[in-house]
């Protein structure tokens, strides 16, 4: 067998499973958002373009869009940000091997955590009369703040939890590799009187270029499905404050009206968007990583 | 004469129910798992203890998936609607059921649940919200309407009357109004939804004269619409932070813990209110009908079985035992031997001395005089979910302050409304 054909053979069952599920899903969101199916009633027609036009007149919609955006820009952003200033905190800091697997240690516990316990977690902290953090707050003369009610502070309140979760394991990921990168590169600048955060800023961060890349990839899908996050913490609320587009089209299609149709055209629409906006990152990163 | 048919009479009927008996229990080890959805009721969570005794007499085991209230409806009617019958009894509650029955979901409560249960000692005013066209369809283990509860000794340190008007309320609410001391004059519930923000404000819409339609049209976004809202959202001024997300577990624990003055919420929570282990105003609560002209939201939650999860024979004879099981007299007593007094389904649960020995005499008599006020106030249609879930984003947009004009929010909630009762149409 030549390794041309062995490698043919060992990848056709995988990709043709993962194509199978993939397209046969795909296609029945396309299916359904052609008609008008609802969870009410067995009934339906085929309407075509119908919800696919209606979402470009639904307002909701494009508040969801923009709730979606911002959710991506703040928790990717704000993710790798504390990763970065934490990895190389510790690593300037805390020498001792032991010590630093500790903090590790401790620093993989909030991933660990389904999101559902830390959401229901957060919300107790955040709570205006029983909290924790209010209660701190109070002691130094601020608040109550409604840090989940407050439509200008929800968003980001929330978003605090997912960086809380992703940023401490992204900073475990960071320092690990920070530990293998070659030592020569850094002695020299040392030699030449360079200071800490010229070392890291010039030559530790570039060196992990790629890495980063690929991080704040991963963080960027994983910020997509956030549903279970922000469903437990606020519900969308206060008003539509942070209701991102898979929550939207959960309302619509399954809690609300059960309206499943348009849900699946805006699954669709979310989808095109999503290859997109990814392939136009990734490629952009590509270019920048080389 | 009389005596021979009466004898041959009774005869059959035992005859018939041994018959029923033996059938019934040819369906015995037939079922590996029978699967309830359901929410974290008292009386739901009270099964647990007792549930060996079901899963040994049907050689079964009961499989209850716990949600809460939104999902709950959520994945009943995903699991009801697609076919996928996963559940055999389902939780049906005043909201869904009109959609239930007219999609044509669930079974008639008789044709599933043995007449030895005694289906006529369900309590009236909850049967009622269970019946659509004179067939029940759910058996209700909980419900009732509205209650006042108040804080006894904040009103009497300030020398205050129990308001009996919904001026007076508002009045007292807002002199009771002290965030300084740690008190907030009222609590409400704000989170989005049917079954929460706009379950609590229909009572004030009602009394202000509103009609949700007006022939086939949505009228709610009227005058009386925009009045009850503007009287609801001033009474939040008076209300603890974060009052515009509150569900209805935050406003109770909020009472519950002392921060709250004056709370109208469903009477059921009335005896949470005097369990010492978790309420620390015990014996301070005065409980009172809900003041003139407010009237008083009837509800009611109860098991059904699914017509998709129990198409054959042997699940439905199972589901069905299991409903009527789980509201038998005898389990509301097991729940009262064991403290919980807020989930009564049945008249002679009432009656029974084990009842008023849990619960303050004056609470009861406050839920006798708020019978008389307590009718099903929320749009009876199958869209009501839909409806009532676009509304309540609405109200919860304006408790929030992402929006300010009461009538266009209104009107933009009527407008979508309008498309969903064309659908049904």
């Amino acid at each position: 067998m030549t390794r041309k054909r062995f490698v043919i053979l060992s990848l056709v069952p995988a990709i043709g499973l993962l194509a199978t599920l993939a397209l046969v899903s795909i296609a029945g969101a396309v299916w359904f958002a052609l008609m008008n199916r609802t969870l009410r009633s067995p009934d339906y027609d085929f309407v075509g373009a119908y919800n696919f036009l209606r979402l470009l007149r639904d307002h909701r919609f494009f508040n969801a869009l923009e709730i979606s955006a911002i959710w991506e820009l703040v928790t990717v952003t704000g993710t790798l940000v504390v990763a970065v200033l934490l990895a190389v905190l510790i690593y300037e800091t805390v020498k001792k091997p032991l010590w630093r697997n500790l903090i590790c240690f401790a620093f993989l516990v909030p991933v660990l955590l389904p999101r559902v316990a830390a959401a229901f977690i957060w919300r107790f902290l955040y709570s205006p009369s029983l909290g924790a953090i209010n209660y701190l707050l109070g002691l130094v003369g601020i608040g109550p703040v409604e840090f989940l009610a407050d439509p200008s502070l929800a968003l980001i309140s929330v978003a605090i939890v997912d960086i809380w979760q992703w940023g401490l394991f992204f900073t475990v990921i960071l320092l690990k590799l920070m530990e293998t990168l070659p030592k020569d590169p850094v002695e020299a600048a040392k030699l030449d009187n360079a200071r800490t955060w010229e070392i890291h800023a010039y030559i530790t961060l570039p060196m992990l270029k790629g890495p980063l890349i690929s991080l704040a990839l991963v963080k960027a899908v994983e910020s997509l499905r956030s549903f279970d996050l922000i469903f437990v913490m606020t519900g969308g609320g206060p008003g539509t404050a942070t209701e991102t587009l898979d929550l939207y089209a959960y309302q619509m299609g399954i809690n609300m009206g059960g309206r499943i149709s348009y849900a699946s055209a805006m699954s669709i629409l979310l989808l095109i968007v999503t290859t997109v906006v990814f392939t136009i990152i990734w490629k952009a990163g590509k270019k920048w990583a080389n | 004469m009389r005596k021979t048919h009466l004898l041959f009479g009774t005869a059959l009927c035992a005859l018939a129910t041994q018959g029923y008996a033996q059938d019934a229990m040819a369906c015995k080890g037939t079922l590996p798992a029978l699967n309830v959805i359901a929410q974290g009721m008292p009386a739901v969570t009270a099964l647990d203890a007792h549930l060996s005794e079901f899963n040994d007499k049907w050689g079964t085991e009961v499989k209850i998936t716990m949600l809460g209230e939104n999902e709950r409806r959520a994945k009943a009617r995903l699991d009801a609607s697609t076919g996928a019958g996963s559940y055999q009894v389902v939780y049906i509650d005043e909201a869904n059921l009109a959609e239930y029955v007219s999609a044509d979901w669930i079974y008639p409560l008789a044709d599933v649940v043995p007449e030895s249960y005694d289906l006529a000692d369900f309590r009236t005013d909850l049967s009622n919200v269970a019946t659509v066209d004179g067939v029940q369809y759910f058996a209700p283990f909980v419900g009732g309407g509205d209650v006042m509860m108040y804080r006894k000794d904040l009103l009497e340190a300030k020398g205050i009357a129990v308001p009996t008007t919904l001026d007076e309320l508002v009045a007292a609410v807002k002199a009771l109004n002290d965030p300084e001391g740690g008190v907030y004059g009222w609590s409400a519930r704000g989170q989005r939804g049917s079954g929460m923000n706009v379950w609590r404000w229909t009572p004030f819409f009602r009394a202000e004269g509103g009609e949700w339609l007006d022939g086939d049209m949505p009228a709610f976004n009227s005058a009386a619409g925009v009045k009850a809202t503007e009287v609801y959202m001033d009474m939040m001024q008076s209300s603890p932070p974060g009052v515009a997300t509150f569900n209805w577990s935050d406003s109770v624990e909020a009472f519950r813990g002392g921060q709250v003055a004056i709370l109208i919420e469903s009477d059921v929570f009335g005896p949470w209110m005097e369990d010492p282990e978790k309420s620390s105003i015990v014996g301070k609560v005065g409980y009172a009908p809900p003041p003139d002209p407010l009237p008083s939201a009837g509800w009611s939650h109860g098991w059904a079985v699914s017509k998709s999860g129990a198409a054959e024979d042997c699940a439905k004879t199972i589901a069905g035992d299991f409903v009527g099981w789980a509201t038998s007299k005898e389990m509301e007593q097991n729940r009262l031997a064991a403290g919980i007094a807020s989930d009564i389904g049945r008249v002679s649960t009432l009656q029974s001395d084990g009842f008023k020995a849990l619960v303050p005499q004056e609470y009861i008599d406050a839920l006798l005089d708020t019978g008389p006020k307590t009718s099903l106030l929320i749009m009876a249609s199958p869209v009501w979910p839909e409806i009532g879930d676009t509304l309540g984003l609405t109200l919860e947009e304006l408790f929030a302050g992402t929006r300010d004009d009461v009538q266009a929010a209104l009107d933009e909630a009527a407008f979508f409304a309008e498309e969903s009762l064309m659908r049904v149409k």
